[in-house]
């Protein structure tokens, strides 16, 4: 992976150009990861603006906003998955536990067990739930023998809340399960490789109300184990499962804080115009 | 949820900067690379392919275009009586010419120059090259004249650097006589039995004739063909048979549509064998299939939109489609034409079925006419044991990779710069 | 007048109807006000066209399947035809000859009856051929003037023309279904002939080939086809796809998943060439430059029983041969495969070796295994490589080096040359392409529908 961009490495700790009203921490604790002055471009086009963000263990981060303001774009520089886009480049700093997760000897491979990603579709492989679960184990060598793989399974799909309804078809295609079902298959699957971070990338948006209620429920479960960063277009849900929320606005970040502050008293009339159904 | 269960897991860590996982990430990368590498060797391996029976074909063939020379002077005012240029004009002048006796004429020559067994030396055919210079220009009668004919066929493959002991010694005697011309015969001969004086222009004009047959029967019908079924075929089990049909005619092997060319055309109809004609119905019949699916395809690709402006204008739907739809789908469907006729240019098989493998010395002047083609007379030529026809079987691939290459560039040419994305 | 002569000059006349049926429509267009007349000029002289050829070009197509028995019979007729002998062979023969050259196709005759039959011949096709010129002609001026009546302000010249379009249309996507049935129908008849004198069974089953050594009518032996189709499995099946699988599936996963945007450009084109390639010139390659190479190489590693003209250098080259084929299928494939799938998989860190390996192929796989299957039927339908470079010696062997044969091999063998055409060697290939047909057929349907089912999965 050594054809991959890495990013411009910027001496700033200062908050972005948006204003004194932004606060860039992430509350109690010490950060999971940061983020300083981030730039997005594809080709031309700039997608994400000047972006300041710190992310901890024991909140859930929402990030929020109309659908192109650049909040999934910016989810993916958190893994460095916008690598795979060819014209997509990205600048600022971002670390995880302290180091440049851009600098040259950072390791993709590493960094993805490490920040793990739940997608907007369900994206379960063709292959048997178990096989689905144990795939990112076996390729990082994480178990020693079958019943230490056994077990990885076993407990990533009892935290996903899994285990009871497919322990006895582990056999079974992954593809073959419902939706709701499927998606936390995914989070299964990311829970496996053991990350720190868990970045999702609206994980509900293509399910029902049952299935969303049972993944905000896991988020609930999970939360403090990982640090958690949600992609919402859904503002209720944001409200249900964060403690963090940040809103963005064409690229930009426009306020970020404690999630009751924001949807209660924000200080920005863009976020209040947003969260008062004005526009979005 | 089930919170026990939860509570059971010790979340221990994964140390990645440990040893064991750096060596293993090092194993993951080392095997990443090789895969690459791996990947990479395979295409370069295949492109190699290309370029070796390129190389072969090329170093080969072209040899076929040239030949080997001893120059021989004639004394035409001796040898003819003294014929003036004036008799040898007009429109009958061949079969005066022919009267002169050209081929005495010039074996009397090449025995006072090289000794009575001289004429071994030459193609037995070399006369014929005097007698068309002749022919081009009868004023060369007047003087004596130095003309350069080709030598036998082992002389002429040993000159060129591959020959027996003995052959090589005649060489060392004839020494500086001995020069290379280019062939002017070969594009303008038919099949011969000696390599020297075959030429390829028979076997061209046969497959020139016999593709204009394919394209004049399958692009019409391959083009209504792909027209109904994607404009106007109701969706049943009839239309579903006939894609079926369409799309497994496509994949049948080509000797199959020889053997119906046999059956049918041959021996119901009874139609001429070795014609082009019948050459030309049973590659169209091939080339159908690939002209209806290359232009379904590009059919399908003409947005509903365009169709619906027109029907919104009270268009019918035959003007519908011969108005807007076709002229827009036309460069995808020439593109999967040429494609379909190259393929049919370079097919041997379902040729051989229906005789046109014969042994065919006068170009065709028609359809119904004995022909053969350039990947028949490849054929043809690649099983004579006479070492000489080795350079000229490569001689003529190069002529059909020409054509060939030639179509697909143009095919090229057409899809990117007609390609239109909507 | 020849025919297709004729059928020219029908069309001619067509052309010409055309401009009738125009000129008199736009005077309607002068004549009344627009909106009473249904159709434009241009398709009243097409519906006068239309009427005027083609009445008369299908009195052709009947007129030259019909005549010659009418000029046969009328032949007959003459006073020399009493000297013809009764026995049906050579009295065919002689007619064929005399007939050949009364139509000007030969110069002399060989049989001195056929001479004279050569008048009586020659009077019943000019006859005959008079009568159907003069009848085509009258139809075209006919229905072109029938037609050309009816050319009237209220006429719906354009559904009139549009419907005869259409069907022109649909009999034009029925040829495919003709040619298929065809297909079919020519080779289960001719077969069929075969079997009534080779049995089924030892057809199938027998293993020794060897059409040369068949006695006569009846007690036919030698036709046993097992030798051919392990040779025809041996060379396509194995051999080639041995070359063709691993280096087409890694070609296209390079240029997919690797390859610089530029290397992809040129590394493109270059394999479709090799797919443009004939066959015939991989033959010749194959037989010139790869055989002598692979037989010296296996003397010198000790196959003393290597044969010039061996499996493997037929395989290989066809095997070079699929390359494109394999890698543009296995391409497709892996391309249909949703992004997701592989972000999923890179999200997890895999790498990208990984990820290929253990997402992508098996997701493309039922693709894949379907574009095998159908190079697979290709390869064992494929001609000239394995008739130039794979010789004629019917062994069953699974030693690449020594020679093998295959179904189309012995096709061309048994169908080149003077043979009579109902004797058992002539109809045994129709027999081998019967087999090789259908196995085809099933192969590309199997292919057809794996590729499909797959398609829709990730719909």
């Amino acid at each position: 992976m050594d054809d991959m961009t890495s990013g411009d490495i910027q001496e700033s700790g200062v908050s972005s150009a948006e204003g004194a009203s932004q606060s860039i921490s992430a509350g109690d604790g010490p950060p999971k990861m940061t983020t300083r002055n981030v730039n997005v471009f594809y080709g031309e086009k700039q997608a994400i603006d000047n972006v300041s963000i710190d992310v901890n263990m024991d909140n859930v981060t929402a990030f929020i906003g109309p659908s192109g303001c650049g909040k999934s774009t910016f989810l993916r520089c958190l893994n460095r998955m916008n690598d795979t886009i060819p014209i997509a480049k990205v600048t600022g700093d971002i670390t995880l536990e302290g180091e440049d997760i851009y600098a040259p000897q950072m390791d993709v491979v590493q960094l993805r067990a490490r920040v793990g990603m739940v997608f907007q579709k369900p994206n379960p492989f063709p292959k048997s739930i178990y096989d689905n679960i144990a795939y990112g184990p076996r390729i990082h060598g994480l178990a020693s023998g079958k019943d230490e793989l056994d077990h990885i399974v076993e407990t990533s799909l009892q935290r996903a809340g899994l285990w009871n309804e497919v322990k006895d078809r582990l056999q079974d295609s992954g593809t073959a399960l419902s939706g709701g079902q499927q998606q936390r298959l995914c989070i299964a699957r990311a829970i496996a490789v053991d990350p720190e971070v868990i970045l999702m990338d609206e994980p509900c948006s293509a399910l029902d109300p049952i299935a969303t209620a049972k993944i905000e429920e896991l988020i609930h479960e999970i939360r403090g184990k990982y640090a958690i960063v949600i992609v919402t277009h859904n503002m209720q849900q944001a409200a249900r499962v964060s403690q963090r929320t940040a809103f963005f606005h064409l690229g930009t970040l426009v306020e970020y804080g404690v999630t009751t502050d924001i949807f209660t008293n924000p200080t920005e009339e863009r976020t209040r115009d947003y969260i008062t159904g004005r526009y979005g | 949820m089930n919170n026990q269960a939860t509570s059971k897991i010790d979340p221990t860590p994964t140390d990645w900067s440990g040893d064991v996982m750096q060596r293993r990430i090092k194993q993951r990368y080392a095997a990443e690379r090789r895969f690459k590498a791996l990947g990479l060797g395979a295409i370069l391996l295949s492109a190699s392919f290309l370029l070796f029976l390129l190389v072969v074909m090329v170093g080969n063939g072209f040899r076929g275009f040239t030949q080997t020379e001893l120059p021989v002077e004639i004394d035409f005012p001796a040898l003819t009586n003294g014929a003036q240029p004036a008799q040898f004009e007009g429109p009958d002048a061949e079969s005066r010419i022919r009267s002169l006796g050209v081929q005495d004429i010039v074996n009397g020559s090449i025995e006072i120059q090289y000794g009575n067994d001289g004429t071994d030396l030459f193609s037995a055919g070399a006369w014929t090259s005097v007698q068309s210079a002749i022919l081009k220009n009868p004023s060369v009668l007047i003087e004596k004249t130095t003309f350069y004919l080709p030598v036998e066929s082992e002389l002429d493959v040993a000159y060129k650097g591959s020959g027996n002991p003995e052959v090589e010694k005649k060489i060392t005697e004839l020494g500086d006589q001995l020069s290379t011309g280019f062939n002017g015969n070969f594009m303008g001969n038919s099949d011969a039995t000696d390599p020297m004086q075959v030429g390829i222009w028979g076997a061209l004009k046969g497959s020139l004739i016999t593709m204009f047959i394919t394209l004049a029967l399958a692009f019409p019908i391959g083009v209504a063909a792909a027209l109904y079924l994607e404009e106007y075929a109701p969706k049943n089990r009839y239309t579903d048979l006939i894609e079926v049909s369409i799309n497994n005619l496509a994949a049948v092997p080509s000797i199959i549509f020889g053997l119906l060319g046999l059956a049918v055309f041959l021996n119901i109809f009874g139609l001429p064998r070795s014609a082009a004609l019948v050459g030309g119905l049973t590659l169209a019949l091939m080339t159908m299939p690939v002209i209806v699916i290359s232009g379904r395809n590009a059919v399908k690709s003409v947005p509903p939109s365009i169709r619906e402006a027109a029907l919104g204008i009270g268009a019918s739907p035959i003007q519908v489609v011969f108005h807007h739809v076709l002229p827009l789908a036309l460069p995808g469907i020439l593109t999967g034409t040429i494609i379909g006729m190259a393929r049919a240019l370079g097919e041997t098989a379902p040729l051989l079925m229906i005789g046109m493998r014969a042994f065919i010395a006068k170009p065709p002047d028609g359809i119904t006419d004995p022909s053969t083609v350039l990947p028949v007379q490849i054929f043809l030529w690649s099983d004579e044991v006479n070492r000489g026809f080795v350079e000229k079987t490569s001689a003529a691939i190069i002529v059909l990779l020409v054509f060939l290459l030639t179509m697909n560039a143009v095919a090229i040419y057409l899809r990117n710069r007609f390609e239109t994305r909507w | 007048m020849s025919s297709t002569a004729l059928l020219v000059l029908v069309f001619g006349l067509g052309g010409v109807a055309w401009f009738f049926g125009r000129i008199k429509a736009s005077g309607f267009v002068t004549g009344g006000t627009r909106g009473e007349v249904h159709s434009l000029p241009s398709y009243h002289g097409w519906y006068v066209a239309l009427w005027a050829a083609i009445p008369a070009a299908v009195f052709l197509l009947v007129w030259n399947i019909v005549s010659p028995a009418l000029i046969t019979d009328a032949a007959l007729t003459s006073p020399t035809a009493q000297q013809l002998p009764t026995d049906s062979f050579t009295r065919g023969s002689i007619l064929a000859e005399a007939r050949s050259i009364a139509s000007g196709n030969q110069e002399k005759a060989f049989n001195p009856l056929s001479q004279a039959m050569v008048e009586p011949y020659r009077t019943a096709i000019t006859y005959y051929q008079t009568l159907g010129m003069a009848a085509a002609i009258l139809l075209v001026f006919a229905c072109g003037a029938f037609a050309w009546l009816k050319v009237k302000p209220n006429l719906r010249a354009r559904t009139k023309v549009e419907r005869v379009t259409m069907i022109a249309l649909l009999l034009a996507s029925l040829i495919a279904i003709i040619t298929t049935i065809g297909i079919f129908i020519s080779l289960i008849f001719e077969s069929a002939r075969f079997f009534s004198m080779v049995s089924p069974i030892d057809f199938l089953f027998g293993t020794e080939w060897n059409p040369k050594a068949v006695a006569g009518p009846r007690g036919e032996t030698g036709f046993g086809a097992i030798p051919l189709f392990w040779g025809t499995v041996f060379i396509g099946a194995i051999i080639a796809m041995l070359v063709a699988i691993p280096l087409g599936l890694m070609s296209a996963i390079y240029l997919t998943q690797y390859a610089p945007a530029q290397f992809r450009a040129w590394m493109k084109p270059i394999l479709e060439v090799l797919a443009g390639i004939p066959t015939v010139v991989y033959g010749y390659f194959a037989a010139l430059t790869v055989a002598p190479a692979l037989r010296d190489l296996a003397v010198s590693i000790g196959i003393s029983s290597a044969s010039s003209e061996s499996a493997l250098a037929a395989g290989v080259v066809m095997g070079i041969m699929i390359i494109p084929f394999v890698s543009s299928m296995a391409d497709d494939s892996i391309a249909a495969v949703p992004s997701a799938m592989r972000d999923g998989s890179l999200a997890m860190g895999a790498t990208k070796s990984e990820t290929i390996k253990k997402v992508l192929i098996p997701a493309a796989l039922p693709g894949v295994v379907g574009g095998v299957l159908l190079a697979v039927s290709r390869a064992i339908g494929e001609t000239m490589i394995v008739v130039m470079a794979a010789g004629l010696a019917a062994n069953m062997t699974a030693n690449p080096f020594s020679s093998v044969t295959t179904v189309t091999t012995q096709i061309v063998k048994l169908l080149t040359g003077d043979q009579e055409f109902d004797s058992p060697k002539t109809l045994a290939a129709f027999a081998l392409g019967l087999v090789l047909f259908i196995v085809t057929l099933l192969l590309n349907l199997i292919a057809l529908r794996v590729v499909k089912k797959y398609r829709e999965a990730y719909e």
